[in-house]
């Protein structure tokens, strides 16, 4: 059986797939419908390699990772094995890569803004790629719930207005409380003057 | 190369509509022909019917709100979808450049002519075409905000750049306000 290998590269990444046709589901020969291998090279770090189950791990905590960047929430995200994890770190992001083998120590790579959107783009670049057959198991990019957009508010500018205003309001009222009220004058009850002639209306009635 | 939208696409926000106007003139300080390559990409896409010219492309631009001259009627789904297209197509053309300015791996002085650089020319883009009494207009020209806005842009450009980046960018434009 033919196997076939495929380069997808990026500036500082070069992702390297190999794999074979799935012939039994009519696969054409330059399609990969199995995957065999593959080797990722970023620059200044070792380089990596793994079974498709890795690539899928990769790529389940990279793609959420950048679409939670776009929004500007920079939060932790790794898989149910623990094989990948990527996390923010100052202004670097931080991809942690365990080896499924026993007593390989975590490999810590740092990589800067440029570098994390040249392993985006192999990464999307693999998965869009029509001779490749496979059913990747990622999450569609959805807008984020508006709890995880307001935690990237720092705390300051999130609680900073209402606390401002209820202190301003406590105060207002405090003030009002202690500041005396003025003295109104109730409205008399109208009372009878002596422009009023009694004298008047029993003459008109004299006079009916 | 990025297809022309293969879907209706979706009712953006006041503040997705920025966002994206935004990401044009980020463009086009980044590349002192943006305009006409913006026309030129649209047309190798095959968007050639909806934006047969500069001023309809203009015109879909005007539905941002900061903008000195403003539509008022809300845009349509599937000019959203073709700016949201014609935004990742350019920055995948623009990619390098946009490697070099996030690039820590570059040096310092280089990347600090390349930022101010964009940075002189986003800012005489917005002075021309921006209301100057919207408070977003102002936080971009103040020297303390902008700088962190420009990275941003420029971070939301490399990362949506190519045809893998349409999904995520019309995600992050439907974002509910904070």
């Amino acid at each position: 059986m033919l196997k076939n290998t495929y380069r997808y590269e990026q500036t500082a990444a070069l992702l390297v797939v190999e794999g074979y046709p799935d012939l039994s589901a009519d696969q054409a020969n330059d399609s990969i419908g199995i995957l065999s291998s593959w080797r990722l090279q970023l620059v200044a770090a070792p380089e990596l390699e793994g079974t498709r189950e890795h690539l899928e791990a990769l790529m389940a905590v990279v793609m959420p990772y950048a679409r939670h960047q776009l929004s500007g929430v920079g939060r932790r995200f790794d898989t149910d094995q623990g094989f990948v994890v990527v996390s923010p770190e100052g202004d670097r992001h931080q991809l942690e890569l365990r080896s499924s083998r026993d007593g390989v120590e975590p490999l810590k790579l740092l990589l800067d803004d440029a570098e994390l959107c040249d392993l985006v783009r192999v990464l999307d670049r693999v998965r869009l790629d029509q001779r490749i057959h496979l059913s990747w198991q990622l999450p569609a990019d959805q807008p984020l719930a508006r709890h995880e957009l307001v935690e990237r508010i720092p705390l300051r500018r999130r609680f900073g207005p209402p606390l401002l205003g209820g202190l301003a309001l406590a105060a207002s009222a405090l003030v009002a409380l202690v500041l005396p009220l003025p003295n109104t004058e109730l409205p008399q009850p109208a009372t009878e003057t002596s422009d009023v002639k009694p004298d008047a209306a029993v003459s008109t009635e004299d006079e009916r | 190369m990025t297809e022309a939208p293969s879907q209706r696409g979706a009712r953006l926000s006041r503040r997705g509509i920025e966002r994206l106007d935004l990401l044009l003139l980020t463009i086009e300080a980044l590349d002192l022909n943006g305009g006409e390559a913006m026309l030129w990409t649209s047309q190798q896409m095959g968007l050639k019917d909806r934006f047969p010219n500069r001023v309809e492309l203009w015109k879909r631009r005007c539905h941002n709100p900061l903008r000195r001259s403003t539509r008022r009627e809300p845009m349509d789904p599937v000019d959203a979808e073709s700016l949201i297209c014609l935004v990742c197509a350019m920055a995948e053309r623009l990619y390098p450049m946009l490697h070099q300015l996030l690039s820590a791996r570059e040096p310092e002085q280089l990347t600090q002519a390349r930022w101010s650089l964009l940075d002189e020319r986003l800012r005489d883009l917005i002075e021309e075409r921006m209301n100057p009494r919207r408070g977003a207009v102002i936080r971009l020209l103040d020297p303390l905000q902008s700088e962190g806005l420009q990275r941003q842009m420029v971070s939301t450009l490399a990362l949506v750049a190519g045809p893998g980046g349409i999904d995520r960018l019309r995600a992050t434009l439907l974002d509910p306000t904070p």
